[in-house]
């Protein structure tokens, strides 16, 4: 047979069959805690629109109000919290969500919070400053951490640290589709004229109501986002191990063929010899 | 009674959607009490007892952290926590209270170990408050 022997191709065949079982073991743990974090995102979604749309209805109602998380600063300083996987070998999505947010950040002047190792990587390798390493292992990552970074984003953002606070994460559209996403946390943005007249009541009173809101609002949103990404990277691991077993099993047939191939060559050519043999003997 | 829309959704889904007749909560500046034709109203809550009625019967449970919002006659708990009475793991609470006591009581322990034993304490304290009530 030409070129490749009958061993040659034997070691392949083997060498793709473990990787085939490596990667079929990866689907079937990704397969797994999908489930786990799929059901974790259903129960929190309500939360997160729920959230949302009632941060909006104050903010749209409201029209007296001057708090600092309502005004809007000119966009100098930005602080990106980036969520992306821990690990490798989820299709595109590490770099989907990392071009995404480079694409984002151009000609800020940036500070990267980094959820994920593949996130923290990412930073370090760019040099873009980096306000904390803590939160690098996006799988470890709690409601609790997501508040206590609210907290510090808060207090950051009122020291006119910066002017703007922005998530990136991936949307877990369903198990086939995943897209990544931006949201701007603060400042709250004011859509509406503000001709309403404001008939809200705050209790105790308006700035402690908004600095209590806030921190909450920030910390229920990060955690949101923080579900919606860890499916999608569970999602789309999935996807990427099921065809990577595909294709080894693709090959493992091309390659059986071309086995038996050649070892009917070499079948063949033993036959012609004998006889070939036995022939010029008489 | 006349009742309104509640719902009520923490990070671990929703807990409550339908019409209720009042709810009583504790925000941060006391206890305050919801009934159908509120003003629209905000407020940020504490850690308490929260206690919902819906068709005369009252339901109570631990509430901890979040807003509370009332707008134009819907309202809206996003707590942070949120347990039903019958929901409420006892001995965890009486367990996590005596955990948070000991670090209180142990000199050596860093400033952020005793803030947050102290917080653990308060939601151990809430938690058992309200299941005794049951």
């Amino acid at each position: 047979m030409a070129g490749i022997s009958a061993k040659e191709i034997k070691t392949r065949i083997r060498s793709m069959e473990s990787t085939k079982q490596i990667t079929k073991a990866m689907e079937m743990v990704a397969s797994s805690k999908l489930r786990r974090a799929q059901s974790r995102v259903a129960n929190s979604r309500p939360y997160f629109e729920i959230l949302y749309n009632s941060i909006t209805d104050i903010v749209q109602q409201n029209a007296d109000l001057s708090s600092p998380y309502l005004t809007q600063r000119p966009a100098n300083k930005a602080i990106y919290v980036v969520i992306a996987g821990d690990r490798g070998l989820a299709g595109g999505y590490n770099s989907n969500v990392l071009k995404m947010a480079q694409a984002e950040m151009k000609g800020k002047d940036v500070t990267a919070l980094p959820v994920g190792r593949k996130a923290a990587d990412y930073f370090k390798a760019r040099n873009i400053p980096i306000l904390t390493q803590q939160y690098a292992e996006a799988e470890d990552m709690t409601v609790g951490d997501c508040f206590s970074v609210a907290k510090q984003l808060c207090k950051a953002y009122l020291a006119g640290k910066c002017d703007e606070i922005v998530v990136c994460y991936t949307n877990f559209v369903s198990v086939l589709t995943q897209t990544p996403g931006t949201l701007r946390l603060l400042p709250l943005v004011h859509t509406k004229s503000r001709q309403q007249s404001s008939d809200i009541l705050y209790e105790p009173g308006s700035v402690e109501v908004f600095d209590a809101i806030v921190p909450e609002y920030v910390g229920g949103i990060l955690y949101g986002a923080l579900c919606e990404s860890r499916a999608a990277e569970q999602a789309a691991r999935r996807t990427a191990m099921d065809s990577a077993t595909q294709n080894a099993q693709d090959m493992i047939a091309d390659l059986s063929l071309k086995f038996n191939q050649a070892r009917q060559a070499v079948i063949t050519q033993e036959i012609t010899e004998i006889v070939a043999g036995s022939n010029s003997s008489f | 009674m006349t009742s309104f829309s509640l719902k009520i959704v923490t990070p671990d889904g929703l807990q409550y959607d339908g019409q209720a007749e009042e709810v009583i909560v504790r925000a941060v500046s006391g206890d305050m009490g919801i009934l159908a034709g509120h003003a629209n109203c905000i407020a940020p809550l504490g850690m308490g007892k929260a206690t919902v009625v819906a068709d005369g019967k009252r339901r109570y449970a631990a509430c901890i952290g979040g807003i509370l919002s009332v707008m134009n006659g819907n309202v809206t708990l996003v707590p942070t926590t949120f347990e039903w009475v019958e929901n409420i793991d006892r001995d965890r609470a009486e367990r996590a209270y005596e955990k948070a006591q000991a670090v209180l009581q142990d000199k050596s322990a860093t400033p952020t170990d005793i803030r947050l034993a102290q917080a653990k304490l308060r939601r151990a304290l809430v938690r058992k408050s309200v299941a005794g009530n049951r």
